[in-house]
């Protein structure tokens, strides 16, 4: 039983882990600092995924668990030893042809986006993945209109830091 | 300019594996978590413990002392009400601690998290209070019987002043809730303080507009 739930979990999870990296790397400025955060998203995955029902889908389920594990349970590690800025790596494209306006992008985006607080870095997060307003509120308690306005000042804040 | 422009190179970000097999990630589900409910959690325990504890050290000369001034009965009366309430604040935390939920929404969960802190908080405030109240009382009736309190204190009858005998004795209590105020203070300030800063300032951004609407 133990062993089905837990293959289970390791393709739920296989199939929708870029979705911890992608937060990781928002929440995070270098490489240990990113696995740490990492592990303790598996963790609390994993310690939850008795209770994961299905009735919403796994990926919904697991941004909240992801979002809600960098906001209010990780603290920062305090073994940061110099390690590589992620700013300097490159972010790598899925392209065929090689064209590094979409790398530079995403290094501008992240680069910005690590000087917002937690809750602007979670709906920044939110929507860029698309997600319709009624689920940015379930997701962080607060009610859609305070959902708009806060979404509307966050990526105001983003403008400004990229385009200051 | 428009943020959108971005979402493409968002979506095409590569899938990172970091080189992490399922043997991997299996054993990282498997390992401790160092999040700060863990850590709230394990303080919360050594403070209850801590403070329930003091509650046992009352000396057996204290009590002879008691029983010279004749307040045992209510002595006895006030302790089990306290022993009462000192369960009903572990049932509390016990309850707080265990509603926290990952999959709860985010303000939920940090509402959550910030009353099992509280609950300890309040618990160590009513400790706190006991101890100041009942020595005040115990001082009151004292000074009402400085003859009793001037044997039971100084039992051997060594030439001291009954005046002196008494201020030493406020003084001392006063010293004592003073250090333990020092001392609460400084644990805080190592312990939570560091451990809520960024829990309490994003739950403040997250409320903020909520009492608006």
């Amino acid at each position: 039983m133990q062993k089905d739930l837990e293959a289970k979990f390791l393709l739920d999870f296989e199939q929708n882990q870029n979705i911890v990296h992608k937060i990781c790397r928002m929440y995070t400025t270098n490489q240990d600092a990113h696995n740490d955060l990492f592990q303790e998203v598996v963790i609390q995955l994993w310690k939850n995924y008795r209770k994961f029902r299905g009735d919403s889908k796994f990926s919904t389920w697991m941004y909240r668990v992801a979002l809600n594990t960098a906001i209010s349970l990780y603290r920062k590690s305090t073994r940061t030893i110099k390690t590589q800025d992620i700013d300097d790596f490159t972010y790598k494209i899925k392209s065929k042809e090689y064209d590094d306006t979409e790398e530079l992008q995403l290094k501008t985006l992240y680069k910005a986006v690590h000087q917002l607080n937690d809750i602007d870095k979670a709906l920044i997060f939110l929507y860029l993945e698309d997600k319709p307003y009624k689920e940015i509120s379930e997701t962080l308690g607060i009610t859609q209109v305070n959902a708009r306005v806060k979404m509307n000042r966050a990526k105001d804040k983003l403008k400004n830091i990229i385009n200051p | 300019m428009d943020l959108d422009i971005y979402k493409k190179s968002w979506k095409n970000q590569s899938v990172e594996k970091s080189g992490l097999s399922d043997v991997d990630i299996r054993k990282m589900s498997h390992s401790k978590s160092s999040s700060i409910v863990k850590w709230i959690f394990i303080i919360g325990v050594l403070e209850l413990v801590f403070w329930t504890s003091l509650n046992f050290l009352v000396p057996q000369k204290y009590m002879e002392l008691y029983k010279d001034l004749k307040i045992v009965d209510v002595l006895k009366a006030t302790t089990y009400l306290h022993y009462l309430i000192i369960i009903i604040f572990l049932v509390l935390f016990y309850r707080n601690y265990n509603s926290i939920s990952i999959t709860d929404n985010t303000k939920r969960l940090m509402n959550r998290i910030l009353s099992v802190r509280k609950t300890v908080k309040y618990y160590v405030y009513y400790n706190l209070g006991t101890i100041i109240i009942s020595n005040i009382l115990l001082m009151s009736i004292l000074l009402k019987q400085p003859d009793n309190l001037v044997s039971a204190i100084n039992p051997d009858g060594t030439n001291i002043e009954a005046g002196t005998v008494i201020t030493t004795f406020v003084i001392a209590t006063a010293l004592m809730v003073l250090i333990m105020f020092a001392f609460i203070g400084l644990i805080y300030k190592f312990t939570y303080g560091r451990l809520l800063k960024k829990l309490n300032s994003n739950y403040k951004d997250l409320d903020s507009l909520e009492h608006l609407n």
